[in-house]
């Protein structure tokens, strides 16, 4: 008898057990082995800690606050991120200095040459950066007729009549700065990307 | 005079609604020019004009971008028209008071100009604006009847009950031929004692009763059973101790109630249009409040609802106040592990879907696959290379092809070596 009782206390641990997972769920990210390896000592990119208690418990810090505590107090709103000391100028590595038009200035950029020359490789480049970036508004063949576009609304039909004669200067301007309902698309493809995409946009949907 | 062209004003306005009234009833309230032809070729080429040109901004008989057009010659000139469709800025900036009025109206948006439309072109349009495409209520009605039915009918396979009622059955089945067996002994059994010439050891047989209470005492069942339990129990924690530090499942809850099933599932989102980093960098990024404004400076509520959705709010509040939204990471990578976005995307061609699962149908996003040391190196042993077209494996595949049998592997190429992701 005595076995048998044992046996059972010994299944309601295991129960519990099982009950009181280690695994994640939710909000709860799960139980963590040897958490000084999991976290980042240097400023994460797109994850921190924020609060200045968590890992107390192990913390071996000189300034007392939790092990796993990191956050940038420094920053504003505790960015990592800074912004670009005041006059330096980015440039990348084939030398494109940064697009410095200004948003009205469409006659100047109607003038402005595309820097990429055009062969296959830079059109195929081109057809998979407008599947990314343009056609939930403009449509795979550029007709103003993708999914998000008939929401918003007023999308530029690229094949229309108005902008077949549109110059690639003006259409990397566009993609740039934005323009009537289009929004401002510089921050999220890098220039030599906005080129070859007018060269597809050019080369292909327009001459389809 | 006066009387007569007050009247005539009346008797517009009077029309202006008319058209309001019977905008979808298709019935033809209003004067259409006569110079307007309406003619089959006329308004088939006037179709393929405002396809090409307006329709983006411009429905017949609905405001859009720009006003609903059906009707246009009656309430403006002909000339009017024509200068505005070739260049409505010219008349803007002119002063005209119609020009200026609808410039006004629909919020100081610039119709581009269309100076390439040719004068028969112009025609042609707008006998399609005023004779194409009528609204039959009836046909409308049978449109929207079979959509539903569409929609009813969709998403085959055989349904969730259906499988429920079936395991019932199956279930009361079992049930009913245990009765029955049952039945068939106790019956078999009382047949067998009215025998009296069977001896005394079938007698036994027959009637033997079981002894419950002996089995459950006995050693034999005591091991069985603590073998069973312990059993249960090892499992239990090797499976517990397996998700420490497994993160798979974990779902946080994000301070904006963002749904990728409706941005990525239903509009078709491409992933890298937010994650713009997944080509060219480590971390596919979560994206800035600007990238959401390209739509959203427009769209400001779900499925044409009035007002503004308090979870888009936020954003224009974040947008606002220069302030970042605090977005939850979902797949944290221990720091002891080195991971590169643009290596897996770019160089192996790696779709998002393979590691992240079905995001496009995920309401609130969990991360999908383990992200274990053993899940990286599962997939760099059995990823075979793509070396066509690529210089650089020539000499690697020949060296490898004198050793080996195999395709080249990531593994062959150094994908199981620690210092690659580990240093």
């Amino acid at each position: 008898m005595k076995i048998i009782s044992s046996i059972y206390s010994i299944a309601v641990i295991g129960v519990s057990l099982g009950l009181a997972s280690c695994s994640a769920e939710g909000d709860y990210p799960g139980t963590e082995y040897a958490p000084q390896m999991y976290h980042s000592v240097p400023y994460e990119g797109l994850s921190q800690i924020t609060n200045e208690e968590e890992g107390q418990w192990l913390s071996t810090r000189e300034d007392g606050k939790g092990e796993f505590f990191n956050s940038n107090t420094n920053n504003p709103n505790r960015m990592n991120m800074r912004e670009p000391v005041a006059n330096t100028v980015p440039r990348n590595k084939e030398g494109i200095l940064p697009y410095r038009l200004k948003v009205a200035d469409l006659e100047g950029a109607a003038s402005t040459q595309n820097p990429i020359p055009l062969n296959d490789e830079v059109l195929a480049d081109g057809k998979r950066l407008f599947v990314q970036y343009c056609t939930p508004c403009h449509g795979s063949g550029g007709e103003g007729d993708g999914k998000a576009g008939m929401v918003i609304g007023g999308v530029a039909n690229l094949k229309g009549g108005a902008y077949l004669n549109l110059s690639e200067g003006h259409i990397f301007h566009v993609i740039t700065h934005g323009k009537g309902r289009m929004g401002a698309h510089g921050s999220q493809i890098t220039a030599d990307r906005r080129w070859e995409i007018v060269h597809y946009v050019k080369q292909e949907i327009q001459k389809q | 005079m006066s009387i007569k062209r007050s009247l005539l004003g009346v008797s517009i306005r009077v029309c202006h609604l008319m058209v309001l009234i019977f905008l979808f009833s298709g019935i033809q309230a209003y004067a259409v020019d006569p110079e307007v032809p309406d003619s089959e070729e006329a308004i088939s080429a006037g179709q393929s004009i405002f396809n090409a040109n307006c329709k983006t901004c411009h429905r017949l008989d609905q405001k859009l971008i720009g006003p609903a057009l059906r009707g246009v010659t009656d309430r403006r000139e002909l000339a009017w028209i024509k200068q505005f469709i070739t260049n409505s800025q010219v008349l803007v900036q002119g002063g005209d008071a119609d020009a200026v009025a609808l410039f006004k109206e629909f919020n100081n948006t610039v119709m581009p100009a269309h100076d390439f439309l040719s004068d028969g072109d112009l025609t042609n349009l707008l006998s399609y604006i005023e004779f194409g495409d009528k609204v039959d209520p009836a046909a409308a009605a049978a449109a929207a009847g079979a959509e539903g039915g569409e929609a009813a009918s969709s998403g085959g396979g055989i349904p969730n009950e259906y499988l429920t009622i079936i395991l019932v059955v199956l279930v009361i089945v079992l049930v009913l031929v245990l009765v029955v067996l049952g039945l068939i002994v106790s019956v078999l059994t009382k047949y067998m004692n009215k025998n009296d010439d069977l001896d005394e050891d079938d007698k036994a047989f027959i009637n033997q009763k079981t002894d419950y209470k002996g089995i459950f005492k006995s050693d034999g069942m005591i091991i069985i059973v603590t073998a069973i339990v312990l059993a249960f129990v090892v499992k239990t924690a090797i499976n517990g101790l397996y998700t420490v530090g497994v993160q798979q499942g974990y779902a946080p809850s994000q301070p904006i109630a963002y749904s990728h099933e409706l941005h990525a599932g239903q509009y078709e989102i491409p992933c890298q249009y937010c994650h713009t980093g997944v080509e060219i960098g480590k971390s596919a990024n979560i994206p800035s409040a600007n990238i959401c404004m390209n739509c959203h400076m427009h769209i400001q509520n779900v499925e044409g609802k009035d007002g503004i959705s308090p979870e888009i709010a936020k954003i224009y509040d974040a947008v606002d106040n220069n302030k970042p939204i605090e977005w939850v990471r979902v797949h944290n990578l221990p720091d002891l592990a080195y991971f590169n976005h643009s290596q897996h995307v770019v160089v192996g061609g790696v779709e998002c879907q393979t590691c992240h699962g079905p995001v496009e149908e995920m309401e609130v996003v969990s991360q999908y696959s383990a992200l274990t040391m053993g899940w990286c190196i599962d997939c760099h042993r059995n990823t075979e290379i793509d070396t066509q077209g690529n210089e650089y494996y020539d000499k690697l595949v020949q060296l490898h092809s004198e050793s080996s049998n195999d395709a080249l592997k990531v593994k062959d190429i150094g994908g199981l070596e620690c210092a690659k992701c580990h240093y």
